[in-house]
């Protein structure tokens, strides 16, 4: 079996790198889209109070202020606070969802600390990595758990809570409870681990047999990595594009530029839709121009 | 309300019984409030006509299908039009933001309490700002994704599709004002209310089917005779004429508003609506340009002279063709700039929305659009027009439009003018880009079809109510008159509506304005007050 998690650990990495690049290619190449900016943009100087450029008269004439550093602070406080989460969630799930999302941050970090380690003999890095290993269980098997209790228990969650939904939940929860059993009955200074970890990564076989719960731990992982991309998890990414790309993009559309010229090639897209007004066959711009389309509804 | 036993598949219910029935006694408390008219229930006839089998109430007014085929094809058109929904090139103006926004919602419902007509309506479930926006959601799943199809209810697309369910689905749309105060608390950045938008355009765009006062007698008409109000453009010239009578009548002032000048700095695009409802308001517009020194001109061509876009709350097809029309013009007029009088979704649709429909010469960098706030803040800061603010001392508080705050970021300049001019001048809360929409958002204030205009009142207007009282708490006593400030046509219309419903100005002497009319009333030069505290009722 530790053969089996060996190979899987390769190609989980593998899937879950190209499937992320596949889903951010995928949404990239989405059609540019109507502005639909939602203030306060954190990249604007005036995002303290909510303002844009726009309360400027004659602001096409006026240099533009954007301020990156804005929307990266504003970004790590929801990764790593869950700022929303805390100030508008009335059901209570701040704790729980904090909880979990850090586990899942730490339980990353762990891994590639445990990576770093093996690969350049890091020894000094062993407590480092014990502590994060531990906490990251212990936090994000009380976070999923509580979630997870939450929709369950809470009519109003549970009515919108899918079966997918709650699979999430029980997978995150299968890893670090399996983590946390594997720590407290069998490896608690992580030593089988790391010698499956370097099987991982060399291929060498460990000197004895590994215990149950520690490669299913890992095995479960790998296959966390594989499933993430395909489920509402990658939402981490998805983020980028809601608020980045829609929420914080507040440009106004320049001659020639090549959001222009994006746009001229959308308005040559056909509009099939059957409404009474359309006029079946025309692109988007020909459409634009017609003013006695259609009958009434 | 109790939540136990409600399901998404309510809405498939095949009985012309409401779900629910609104009662005061269930909704939000509002201070200050006393009592309130209780909720009429419809008559028998429009029920034995009309598909009011959400709440009891619609702004639609669809007929109840007759036969099976009626049926069959509501169903087939809603597919169809949900198919092309996700189609990149029949809804690229919206598909990446529709695709993030079904993908990735973690319905951990933080938007919940955001939304003033959940939370006004006593946190009613089938008002729940993810409730449609799930069906939708599962509805897609179900019918257009392999992990719907294969997989079914474990992923949630578990949705029985009937002509109830899409005739439910989209009166449920247009119980929501799309003020997007829900995406602005999301974690994951997902936006409901546009999935609200998106259920209307499905019908409006593929089967026709939208509430008459936003196509038949809105883009249609607005296309056809010039403006949505059915004002040709005889009837805009005899309304200017007006405009300037009374402004001779009122200031003493002969002024002659520019009509067409071509080369003009500013196109002043005014919601039609002011013209005929508040007429005081353009004609405090060329009270305060003509005493600034403002090179500006209206437009008296067709479409020109109406700013408003009733495409932006169901219809990308009209609004494109409408927001074509507005820029033509300007760029006809050889203006600098438009700048769109006090009318909210006007501005964001002119500034912001369209700013993607129109290529190369017709770019914004070409024909800017702007807000009327930031000009208003410049002319009152230059001194160049004399103020005394000690003509408007009485309490003031101000209702921001979604459309001008909380999505275009114009926040300050109306304010920096309500200090300098009122001195009584207070905030609601809460405010600026976490305001409560007043409740006549995305065509409401409008739509008055059978009985909507009660859910309105009753309903999504509430929390502006509730917020308008609390502002003036402190001088509630009827011997104080007071004011709010609603500087956009939609939102004076909804400000009409809750200070009539529930008695404002009887009990509290509470009126609204615009700002333009509060400046005017601020001119040194003026011989008497421009702005008459009273109150007159739409009704």
């Amino acid at each position: 079996m530790e053969v089996f998690v060996s190979y899987l650990g390769w190609v989980s990495v593998a899937v879950f790198l190209f499937m992320a690049v596949y889903r951010v290619i995928q949404y990239s190449s989405l059609p540019l889209f109507l502005r639909w900016e939602l203030y306060p943009v954190p990249t604007e100087p005036r995002h303290h109070y909510g303002g844009s450029y726009m309360e400027e008269v004659d602001y096409v004439k006026k240099p533009r202020h954007h301020q990156r550093i804005g929307g990266l602070l504003d970004m790590a406080s929801e990764v790593f606070l869950l700022k929303k989460v805390k100030e508008h969630n009335r059901f209570g799930m701040w704790p729980f969802s904090f909880s979990m999302h850090w586990g899942i941050y730490l339980f990353f970090l762990w891994i590639l600390l445990l990576l770093v380690e093996t690969l350049f003999k890091l020894e000094f890095l062993v407590p480092l990595t014990n502590v994060c290993g531990v906490i990251a269980l212990f936090i994000g098997a009380f976070g999923s758990l509580g979630l997870f209790l939450k929709r369950i228990g809470n009519d109003k969650l549970s009515l919108y809570t899918t079966p997918d939904d709650y699979f999430n939940l029980l997978f995150l929860m299968a890893i670090f409870g399996t983590g946390i059993i594997s720590w407290s009955t069998v490896d608690p200074g992580f030593l089988y681990t790391r010698a499956l970890i370097n099987q991982v990564i060399f291929f060498e076989s460990p000197p004895v047999a590994l215990p149950f719960w520690v490669w299913l731990n890992l095995l479960l992982f790998e296959l966390f990595l594989i499933y993430m991309p395909f489920s509402k998890l990658f939402h981490y990414v998805a983020k980028y594009f809601t608020f980045d790309k829609i929420f914080w993009d507040d440009a106004f559309k320049i001659k020639d530029s090549p959001a222009d010229k994006q746009c001229v090639k959308q308005l040559g897209y056909v509009v099939t839709w059957s409404g009474p007004h359309i006029v079946p066959g025309k692109t988007w711009l020909d459409e634009a121009q017609i003013i006695e389309g259609g009958d009434s509804k | 309300m109790n939540h136990k036993g409600i399901s998404f598949n309510d809405m498939a219910r095949l009985t012309d019984e409401p779900l629910f029935k609104l009662q005061v006694e269930n909704l939000m408390h509002v201070p200050y409030l006393g009592e309130e008219p209780p909720v009429k229930p419809p008559p028998d006839k429009w029920l034995e006509k009309y598909d009011l089998s959400l709440d009891w109430h619609s702004p639609v007014a669809l007929p109840l299908p007759k036969t099976e085929e009626e049926k069959l094809r509501l169903v087939k058109g809603f597919l169809n039009g949900l198919q092309k929904l996700f189609d990149p090139q029949n809804n690229w103006t919206f598909l990446k933001i529709l695709r993030l926004t079904t993908d990735y919602c973690m319905r951990c419902q933080t938007c919940s309490e955001a939304c003033h007509v959940y939370m006004a309506s006593g946190q009613n479930e089938y008002y729940r700002p993810t409730f449609r926006a799930e069906i939708l959601r599962r509805l897609y799943k179900k019918f257009f994704t392999p992990s719907g199809k294969l997989l079914g209810s474990l992923v949630g697309a578990d949705i029985d599709l009937n002509y109830k369910m899409a005739i439910r689905l989209m009166e449920s749309a247009y119980r929501c004002n799309v003020c997007r105060r829900c995406a602005q608390v999301c974690p994951v950045g997902v936006d409901n209310a546009l999935i609200s938008r998106e259920i209307r355009k499905v019908f409006s765009q593929e089967l026709g089917i939208a509430p008459k006062e936003l196509y038949e007698k809105g883009t249609r008409q607005h296309l056809k005779i010039g403006s949505s109000t059915g004002m040709s453009v005889a009837g805009f010239h005899e309304a200017i004429e007006f405009i300037e009578d009374e402004i001779g009548e009122k200031t003493g002032k002969s002024i002659k508003i520019p009509i067409d000048k071509k080369g003009a700095d500013i196109l002043l695009i005014h919601n039609a609506g002011e013209y005929l409802s508040w007429p005081e308001n353009p004609g405090a517009f060329a009270v305060l340009f003509d005493a600034a020194g403002i090179n500006y001109t209206l437009s008296s061509e067709p479409v020109g002279y109406d700013g408003v876009n009733y495409g932006l709350f169901c219809d990308d097809v009209e609004l494109a063709r409408i927001g074509l029309q507005h820029v033509m013009i300007a760029k006809k007029l050889g203006v600098k700039k438009i700048v769109v009088g006090e009318c909210g979704h006007a501005t964001k649709t002119l500034c912001v929305i369209t700013d993607r429909v129109f290529p190369g010469d017709l770019s914004t960098s070409e024909i800017p659009r702007e807000s009327c706030f930031p000009l208003f803040w410049e002319i009152v800061k230059s001194g160049v027009v004399k103020l005394d603010p000690s003509r408007n001392n009485f309490p003031t508080t101000l209702h921001d439009s979604c459309n001008i705050v909380r999505l275009m970021g114009v926040v300050k300049p109306q304010r920096h003018v309500l200090r300098a001019i009122s001195p009584q001048f207070r905030e609601m809360v809460p405010n600026g880009p976490y305001n409560y929409c007043c409740g006549g958002g995305s065509g409401f204030a409008i739509m008055n079809e059978l009985n909507f205009p009660q859910w309105r009142k009753k309903v999504s207007e509430r929390m502006k109510t509730k917020q308008i009282l609390e502002a003036f708490k402190d001088v509630l006593d009827p011997s104080i008159e007071k004011c709010v400030i609603a500087a956009c046509s939609n939102c004076k219309g909804a400000m009409r509506d809750l200070i009539g419903h529930y008695g404002l100005w009887d009990k509290y002497r509470i009126t609204y304005t615009g700002l333009v009319e509060l400046i005017v009333n601020a001119m040194v030069d003026l011989p008497k007050p421009y702005f008459e505290m009273e109150f007159i009722s739409g009704e």
